[in-house]
């Protein structure tokens, strides 16, 4: 059996799905980052993926749009964590279901 | 035999990618879950690899690996009356388990079924220099606003994360306090800086 594009998207598919589990079901807010990673890393695996099998000028601009979702990743990860040490601070508890204050 | 060598590195680096992310669904400790998710990233960049993609290899070694887990731990380690525990929410688990089964079904029906006319030709190479080249010059208006938005990012997150000047001052004067050998002052409250107790047994 060859290793084809097929085996690369279904592996993408699954780990987007535990990342997307991750972030919907757990309590802790970095628990909820991390789910996010997740699914930007199952992300950027499939274009990989489809870089490596489609005609060349594909390839290359699939990699710079992986590299910019990279640099967004990163500036998404440090104000999500900035965010929930502030949350912290204020209410000495990072747990998304204590954080209430909006809900009517 | 290359064959055999391709076919090894993809099974176990599959393995290692989805072990480590079920472990951080498992894991009751946080921080053994951003472990789990350095190995979950360190499986991917593998991937990348045998998929021929070095330079974004390297990068997701730099920046997943090297640089957003420690983030996230110095984040956890900033929290420490938060609760480590890594636990499912009850009551959202179940909506979100069907959810996440709906997405499962359709993203791999449509991942096995569709035709995509994949071709096998030769891997990129020079990549590192093909991307620059790409970057500066197809590629410059997102590239500059890449940047607008990365040090936005930095400028904020520490906007977000520094303390207010009164809390600093507190902090600072108990941590002279705490130099100076004043025994009044509890090490354990010296940590944590908003406590206005320790303002006046600092000064």
């Amino acid at each position: 059996m060859i290793i084809g594009l097929e085996h690369y998207l279904v592996l993408g598919a699954l780990l987007f799905c535990i990342g997307f589990f991750i972030a919907l079901s757990k309590k802790n807010a970095i628990g909820v980052l991390i789910g996010v990673e997740l699914m930007l890393n199952a992300v950027n695996l499939t274009l990989i993926a489809f870089s490596r099998f489609g005609s060349a000028e594909v390839a290359l601009s699939t990699q710079v749009f992986v590299v910019f979702i990279i640099a967004v990743a990163a500036a998404e990860v440090a104000v999500g964590l900035a965010l929930a040490l502030v949350v912290y601070r204020n209410r000495q508890t990072i747990s998304v279901d204590r954080t209430t204050l909006l809900k009517g | 035999m290359s064959d055999f060598g391709f076919h090894l590195a993809f099974w176990s680096l599959a393995a290692m990618t989805l072990g480590g992310a079920s472990m951080i669904m498992i894991s009751r400790n946080l921080i053994h879950a951003v472990i789990w998710l350095v190995m979950s990233m360190l499986g991917v960049a593998g991937l990348y690899l045998t998929l021929s993609a070095d330079f974004i290899a390297v990068v997701q070694v730099l920046i997943y690996v090297g640089a957003i887990s420690v983030l996230m731990l110095f984040a956890i380690m900033l929290t420490p009356r938060a609760e480590r525990d890594n636990s499912q929410n009850m009551k959202t688990g179940g909506p979100a388990a069907i959810v996440v089964l709906l997405v499962m079904i359709s993203t791999l029906w449509v991942a096995i079924d569709t035709d995509w006319g994949a071709v096998r030709e030769a891997a990129l190479t020079e990549q590192a220099r093909l991307i620059g080249e790409s970057l500066i010059k197809h590629y410059i208006l997102p590239f500059e606003i890449g940047a607008v938005l990365l040090t936005a990012a930095l400028v904020g997150a520490i906007a977000l994360a520094r303390q207010d000047d009164e809390d600093a001052a507190v902090h600072a004067s108990s941590l002279q306090a705490e130099l100076e050998g004043d025994a009044s002052v509890d090490p354990v409250d010296v940590v944590d800086p908003p406590i206005p107790s320790d303002g006046e047994a600092g000064s």
